[in-house]
């Protein structure tokens, strides 16, 4: 395993990493065999979880289970609820209605600080008047009568925790004096210090800079698989939603509207929120009837008589958007509005004729389509298209993407 | 295949060589805001003006009109037993009231900061109120209170309890007096710098008070130092709501400050500005103290403050 962080190369033989997680998840295991509280991974059980803050609805009748050991992630856009719904399993707001469970347990009643579970916040909270190492032994110096540790054996873990987050000889630091990526990670080792079954993070990478954000989420991803402990984190990234978690909790307006794999979510959108919320996307008004798709009167291809006639949303990705020269008869007629060049891939935007929309379509730079500039006369063939009811119903699940029946030339 | 390229770009970094209209190397750069010399400099001297007219002056004349008649008269003014016993007497009421304030200001700007509460806003205003309220008014309030004629006279006078023209009364007025000081320095700060800290300590297992003493005290400590200092400078200057509640018992309930005004109405001038000169040397001091908190710890100070 080769990490770059801080601008170094620094190499790592995989069985360090490992070794030190699983040092560290072993340790906890053989303390706590003698506590009466079975030692293994929290799950997690929300039901019909309802917040309000004043007049204004943060979560509105949340259902969600989670397994042990499970990567979850909450996506959703600003104001879906997701970091209300992290604070209520942290303990930090109380739900108006419904019940949680971390264990079996109900946890309702529990304060913040009896729930043992670890909070990663956005920017980070460190307690800038201590140094690394007094940040991190935290949670361990304010354990109170027969929970308190010696001395000798709180340094151990914060050295241990250390080396695993990679900031050997940064404990006399002040988060000051750190860089942001090291703050976090110095934010992750405080919240691991305690042992917590469930680890929260909020938005853990948004502070940082893409190229540092890229690099500690797979390292992340990493360490969760070495440790195995229930974790569930909030993005409005799709990208780092897909790319980490196992399963992808999609909310919107307080309400889930989607839970699934990150390929599920990708392929099978169950509304159009998540379709339009995953990924770019076209949304063209259509007409169902007699078993095939029409767009301004043309034909782009059989519904397998799933849906029933009528009104729908067509909803095309970019890349699934072909560009023809006009007068080649079979299409959508549009206009280029501009070409951007975005890496290798073309962006084109264009005005539809017949109506007033603006299309975007990606195209991949080395794939030759003829001139395209501005003002151009085009035609857009759908290669797949996502078909939405227009009565805003949801869609059967697993529903098949609508084939174009080849046309020829 | 002709094609426009786009937006997206990198994004320029500012530097010298984008910034239009380079000065000649050498000279400073003119900034497009900051006023042309002539201004500044009317500017500054309207300020210096205004300081030394108002401010310098008049501790200058109290420092020359007290050694007006030498320096060993003034010695023997300062060491006159009334006038230390009214320096004794300020020293006490001081440092009774500004740890009660202390405890008072940190309690409320907590509770204001941190936490919603019903009638949060009446805590705020009421906060402020002895700012807006006239000293002698202040004053009056415990006199209206507590003395003979007062609200609670009759029950004081059966418990032979005496509160107005002693000591007690003092305490009370300047308490009363100074205590927006440090609620005030410490509910910004605190309220800038917000719960998430104490959030992450909650969550880590600590108790209430160990996220008080270990994660909010040390992060609030230098606004803290500065609102003791600006309250304890008032705490010995008050004037007008202390005279209310005094009695002006010469060598019992006079403060410093009742003690220069009763020496100046006896024709006593040096005594009176010798007094002052104290007075005077106070203010300074915490000046020079706020200045070099300012100096020393100023980054950590705006830090605190994000």
């Amino acid at each position: 395993m080769n990490f770059s962080l801080d601008n170094r190369k620094v190499s790592l033989q995989p069985k360090t990493t490992q070794e030190l997680a699983r040092d560290i998840l072993t340790a906890s295991r053989t303390r706590a065999a003698s506590r009466t509280r079975a030692e293994q991974s929290m799950a997690i059980e929300l039901t019909g979880i309802v917040k309000r803050f004043g007049n204004f609805t943060a979560l509105n009748g949340v259902t969600l289970a989670a397994r042990d050991g499970e990567f979850l992630a909450l996506l959703g856009p600003s104001g879906s609820g997701k970091t209300t719904l992290l604070r209520i399993l942290a303990g930090l707001e109380r739900p108006d209605s419904g019940t949680l469970r971390l264990q079996k347990q109900k946890v309702d009643a529990i304060r913040p600080s009896d729930r043992n579970v670890g909070l990663v916040f956005q920017h980070y909270a460190l307690f800038r008047h201590m140094t690394v190492f007094n940040n991190i032994a935290f949670g361990l110096n304010v354990k109170r009568g027969d929970e308190r540790l010696p001395k000798s054996e709180i340094r151990d873990r914060v050295l241990r925790l250390l080396k695993l987050v990679q900031l050997d000889n940064l404990q006399d630091r002040y988060p000051a004096q750190l860089s942001g990526g090291q703050r976090q990670r110095v934010a992750l080792a405080r919240a691991l210090a305690v042992e917590p079954k469930l680890l929260l993070l909020d938005e853990p990478f948004g502070a940082l800079d893409a190229k540092v954000r890229k690099e500690l989420r797979r390292w992340l991803r990493g360490l969760h698989d070495s440790m195995g402990l229930t974790s569930i984190f909030v993005t409005h990234d799709q990208e780092e939603a897909l790319e980490l978690a196992d399963r992808v909790v999609v909310m919107s307006q307080g309400k889930i509207e989607q839970i699934g794999t990150p390929a599920e979510i990708y392929d099978h959108p169950t509304s159009p929120f998540v379709y339009q919320f995953i990924g770019n996307s076209n949304r063209f008004e259509c007409e169902v009837s007699r078993g095939q798709v029409w767009i301004g009167g043309q034909s782009f291809g059989g519904t397998g008589d799933v849906y029933p006639d009528g009104p729908a949303f067509a909803f095309v990705r970019p890349h699934d958007l072909e560009i023809r020269a006009a007068g080649s008869g079979y299409g959508i007629p549009a206009t280029i509005r501009q070409v951007f060049t975005a890496g290798n891939l073309l962006r084109i935007e264009l005005d539809l004729k017949d109506r007033k929309q603006i299309v975007e379509v990606e195209v991949d730079r080395s794939r030759s389509i003829g001139d395209l500039t501005s003002g151009r006369d085009v035609l857009l063939t759908p290669q797949r298209i996502k078909l939405f009811p227009a009565t805003g119903a949801e869609t059967p699940p697993m529903s098949e993407p609508v084939r174009r029946i080849s046309q020829a030339g | 295949m002709t094609v426009l390229e786009g937006r997206i770009t990198e994004p320029q970094i500012a530097g010298p060589s984008t910034a239009g209209g380079k000065e000649p190397a050498g000279r400073p750069r003119s900034s497009a805001i900051t006023e042309p010399l002539p201004v500044r400099l009317l500017v500054i001297a309207i300020g210096l003006l205004f300081i030394g007219l108002f401010l310098v002056l008049p501790l200058i004349a109290v420092f020359a009109m007290a050694l007006e008649k030498g320096l060993a008269a003034y010695l023997a003014a300062i060491t006159e037993s009334d006038a230390l016993a009214a320096m004794r007497l300020t020293l006490t009421v001081a440092a009774i009231a500004v740890p009660l304030n202390l405890i008072f200001g940190v309690a409320a700007a907590w509770a204001i900061a941190k936490f919603e509460f019903a009638g949060k806003s009446l805590l705020i205003t009421l906060v402020d109120l002895p700012f807006s309220v006239s000293p002698v008014v202040s004053g009056l309030i415990y006199v209206l209170l507590f003395g003979a004629h007062g609200w609670f006279g009759p029950w004081l006078k059966a418990h032979d309890i005496q509160i107005i023209f002693t000591v007690s009364g003092l305490v009370l007025a300047t308490i009363f007096v100074t205590f927006p000081f440090i609620a005030r320095e410490l509910i910004p700060l605190m309220q800038e710098q917000g719960t998430e800290d104490e959030e992450a300590a909650l969550v880590l297992g600590a108790s209430g008070w160990q996220t008080f003493s270990r994660v909010t005290l040390p992060n609030i400590k230098w606004g803290l130092l500065y609102g003791v200092l600006l309250c304890n400078a008032r705490a010995m200057g008050e004037f007008g709501a202390v005279s209310v509640v005094s009695g002006h018992i010469r060598g019992l309930t006079n403060t410093m400050p009742l003690h220069v005004e009763i020496l100046y109405n006896e024709y006593d001038f040096v005594g009176a500005f010798a007094v002052a000169s104290l007075l005077a040397l106070l203010a300074l001091v915490t000046l020079v103290g706020k200045s070099l908190l300012e100096w020393r710890f100023g980054r950590e100070l705006a830090a605190a403050r994000h």
